[in-house]
């Protein structure tokens, strides 16, 4: 009897927990897929003080910082763990990378955004500006891109590395032709992910990037608004623009759809790479 | 030296590898002898020679004092019971050893009467003239093809029309090419476990090695696979400086022309070499009473 | 025994062709130099992490200097009259992070649960995949959610601004709900298959054994998974912000708008200045405090456990 209660409670917390996903995503698209979905809404100029503006900066933004930190966060991530799993024994050095990158995935994104805002803003007089965000967003998900790419270097099988040195490959060799293309499916899994949580990021952004633009940035040293933290400006400034809860409706559900495209895309991406180098797992 | 019984021997796994392939396939596709024949005359003398070898893992003695030959062009066995190091001895013919933590060698291993532990002495080419097939089939998750351009690439070979033909040539005297030439560019992952090892063999063979190593190369395979391998060296051996470490003793009897066995007192103490001499003697006219007692199964 | 064997001199090398190129002589250099990269790749965390230490440190000096350590940790706020006490944002924080965890993490320990021991492989793959789909959901979108729907709604049942410490402990229990729930997974998971047999085999039902074996043996990794949650929380910045009010006061009750360390340096970095300023980023060091000691926690947690079971889990 007690077997059957515990069985239907915890079948029961699995349908909840399910649900509360359903519903956010439900909700979100509900309320603002309808706006977003309009060309003249995601493409469209953004107006400050009167009805019917667009997102098409912002949108653009999100998509041009996403595209710039992941320039910079794989290529850095992917030889940090390199080094770790390929070319390093376990030492003193090997501690400490791990004991920083650690500690760095535990710090809240607002602290990097202020950290950012000191040293890439400020001291290194970068301005707000893609370029400053970006930095920002590299230092906050280089633990993530390092820790998954190691995870997938390590999974790779002993025998391939012994085969390929045995053959008169150095490491290097052997780490560029055998190790990273097998490893390929599970560095871009992590890649896509990646992309997905920079996409999304906010409050890392709002004293890097910026919140508000009417043009959309060509230079990476110019301001920004990505999605996210100009949703954040529509909230705390919002009020001046007579339909901002439509504006910022709208660009919720479109920030929603990108990332979920995103996070959906990236298991489906590795399947088709594993797919094509033949390795049936 | 191997002679007249060896030639016999040869002669008769082809005979029974023809009929087998009568049985399987209809027709036999043997790769051109006289390709081979011209470099049988060559002087037979001593590749490699190991002298007073010791190994140790982490302070740990794995192998001790080893001093054997190894005859050029013919195929040296090196039999004991599991855990007796003789994988190990292998991997210190082409220093795989040091990959692992910890590994210390002392004595010397000559490779053409020169020292391969010497300071300086190059090791990445060292494993290009000492090629290395291993238990388990290691095929890259990569194609058949870049499978085996994967060396000859390493090495600098860019033209498509070399590749092309270092490919096919290893893939023939690998005796593979017939059944993948169709499926070139398909995953190497997709054959069958004997054609796996076989691929390793020709991917070995594209960077032209003079010795191979073969570290129990059908342990992990069936019966018929196994012949097949066992039939390959053979041809092999005219060609390549073979050693072969295997658990089988009918099959070290088999393709082997030389024979070491090397055993250990007790768990854990380490490897030392008994005997060392032409299978056929070794086999059938042991010299020390250990050889014996091993191979009769009243070992232990 | 060796020589006699096969006398005469030793053979030459063989014939070869395409392989007999010399090795390239500047490899060992070249393999130096991409260690090196790699190496500097490495470190770029570490020096980040210094990096933001320093400059923490240094931007919140005069917070320390001219406030002082007992003023700052007062719960009176007024830079106006130079008043920087930080406690209320403190509670602040704490409140809502422990109230996330209350709501949430029995959610997603229960959930755990279902998967580990309940769930056919297909609802496991779905709800799974559920989870990480919940767990990239941008936070400002939780937060937009939360200030669209939730707070209406607290406002409706309790009237005044519907803003406060309950609805954003609730849209935090959804932000910890899948970082608890897979973690649990994973440590029941990693729990080895012989214990639960064992006490099948003597006639324990499914629950018998989860409550006596399964759970207490995962327990540490299970604390672990609420230890990170409420890491995940306690950072919290945009979620918060949108559904806590904000108002720099101590709340009266659960929903009665008030601040956390988070909010606070959110809304305020932007138009401040001096002492004012830099005492946010005294806050950013007390953040920055919290978070490291979890993770001395997380830590002295699975070395005790790999202590005394090296499986990844401890025996209680």
């Amino acid at each position: 009897m007690a077997d059957r209660a515990a069985g239907l409670f915890f079948k029961a917390a699995a349908a909840v927990s399910l649900a509360v996903l359903a519903f956010i995503i439900g909700i979100i698209l509900v309320k603002g897929l309808g706006t977003a979905v309009r060309p003249s809404f995601l493409f469209g100029r953004p107006q400050a003080m009167k009805e019917g503006g667009g997102i098409g900066p912002m949108f653009f933004s999100s998509l041009y910082l996403t595209l710039l930190t992941t320039l910079m966060v794989v290529p850095l991530g992917v030889g940090a763990a390199l080094y770790l799993a390929e070319f390093s024994r376990d030492g003193r050095l090997v501690r400490l990378v791990r004991w920083g990158t650690e500690s760095l995935s535990s710090i809240s994104s607002v602290v990097f955004g202020i950290f950012g805002m000191i040293f890439f803003v400020i001291y290194m007089r970068l301005g707000y500006s893609l370029l400053a965000g970006a930095l920002t967003l590299t230092l906050m998900n280089l633990p993530t891109v390092m820790r998954v790419t190691e995870e997938s270097i390590r999974a790779i099988p002993w025998s391939y590395r012994e085969a390929s040195l045995s053959l008169g490959a150095s490491r290097w060799e052997t780490a560029r032709r055998v190790v990273l293309p097998a490893a390929l499916p599970g560095i871009t899994t992590g890649a896509v992910l990646t992309m997905g949580r920079i996409m999304g990021e906010s409050a890392a952004l709002v004293y890097t990037v910026g919140i508000f633009v009417r043009k959309p940035p060509l230079s990476p040293l110019q301001p920004a608004a990505p999605m996210a933290a100009n949703i954040w400006h529509l909230y705390t400034e919002g009020a001046l623009i007579p339909d901002w809860m439509r504006v910022a409706s709208g660009e919720a559900a479109a920030l929603l759809v990108m990332v979920l495209l995103l996070n959906l895309g990236a298991g489906a991406l590795a399947g088709a790479i594993r797919k094509k180098m033949g390795i049936l797992h | 030296m191997p002679c007249e019984a060896d030639e016999e021997e040869v002669r008769g796994v082809k005979v029974s590898r023809e009929a087998l392939l009568e049985v399987m396939e209809g027709e036999s596709d043997l790769p051109p002898d006289d390709e081979m024949e011209g470099e049988k005359d060559l002087a037979q003398g001593n590749k490699m020679e190991l002298s007073g070898l010791s190994l140790s893992y982490g302070g740990k003695k794995v192998l001790e004092d080893i001093s054997m030959p190894i005859p050029a062009r013919s195929i040296t066995a090196v039999i004991g019971p599991s855990g007796c190091g003789k994988s190990s001895l292998l991997r210190c013919l082409n220093r795989m050893n040091e990959l692992v933590d910890g590994a210390r060698v002392e004595g010397k291993v000559y490779l053409d009467g020169e020292d391969v532990y010497a300071p300086g002495f190059d090791v990445v080419g060292l494993r290009r003239r000492v090629g290395m097939v291993f238990q388990k089939p290691n095929p890259f998750p990569k194609s058949v093809y870049e499978n085996v351009a994967y060396g000859p690439r390493l090495y600098g070979v860019r033209q498509k029309k070399v590749l092309d033909r270092i490919v096919e040539e290893s893939l023939r005297r690998a005796a593979l090419w017939d059944e993948v030439k169709d499926k070139l560019g398909s995953s190497a992952l997709a054959l069958s476990g004997g054609q796996q090892q076989r691929l390793c063999i020709a991917r070995v063979l594209a960077v032209q090695p003079e010795v191979i190593l073969l570290d129990e190369p059908c342990s992990a395979l069936d019966p018929i696979s196994t012949q097949r391998i066992e039939d390959l060296l053979h041809e092999l051996k005219e060609m390549y400086t073979i050693v072969i470490v295997t658990h089988n003793m009918q099959q070290a009897a088999r393709v082997s022309d030389f024979t070491a066995f090397i055993t250990i007192e007790e768990q854990g103490s380490p490897g030392r070499l008994v005997e060392f001499g032409e299978t056929e003697e070794v086999f059938t006219n042991p010299r020390k009473k250990k050889t014996e007692d091993y191979i009769t199964g009243r070992f232990g | 025994m060796t020589s006699q064997l096969c006398p005469g001199k030793m053979a030459g090398p063989a014939a070869r062709s395409w392989a007999g190129g010399p090795v390239n002589p500047f490899k060992g250099q070249r393999e130096a130099a991409i260690r090196w990269t790699l190496r500097i790749c490495a470190l770029i965390s570490v020096v980040g992490l210094f990096l933001m230490v320093a400059f923490l440190l240094r931007e919140s000096l005069p917070a320390w200097r001219e406030a002082g350590f007992t003023n700052l940790f007062a719960a009176d706020w007024n830079p106006g009259r130079g008043k920087y006490g930080i406690l209320i944002f403190l509670v602040g924080t704490m409140a809502v992070s422990a109230g996330g965890l209350m709501l949430g993490a029995p959610l997603a320990l229960a959930t755990a649960i279902y998967l580990h021991a309940y769930a056919r492989p297909a609802w496991r793959r779905v709800i799974g995949k559920g989870l990480e789909v919940l767990a990239g959901i941008p936070s400002i979108i939780l937060g937009w959610l939360g200030f669209t729907t939730l707070v209406p709604l607290v406002r409706s049942l309790a009237g005044g601004t519907g803003m406060g410490i309950l609805p954003a402990s609730m849209v935090l229990a959804v932000m910890i709900l899948p970082t608890v729930a897979t973690i649990a997974r994973d440590s029941l998971d990693a729990v080895p298959e012989s214990f639960a047999e064992a006490s099948f085999s003597m006639g324990a039902t499914r629950w018998q054994t989860l409550r006596r074996v399964i759970i207490p043996t995962a327990w540490p990794g299970i604390a672990v998974a609420m230890i990170l949650g409420l890491g995940r929380a306690l950072g919290e910045t945009m979620a918060v912000a949108m559904v806590i009010g904000p108002a720099t006061a101590f709340p009266r009750n659960l929903t009665t708008p008030t601040h956390t360390l988070t909010t606070k340096i959110m809304l305020e970095m932007g138009e401040s200045t001096g002492v004012h300023r830099s005492s946010l980023f005294a806050m950013a060091l007390v953040l920055l405090a919290l978070s490291t000691l979890l993770i001395l926690l997380v830590r002295l947690l699975s070395r005790k456990a790999v202590q005394e079971f090296p499986g990844g889990v401890l025996t209680c």
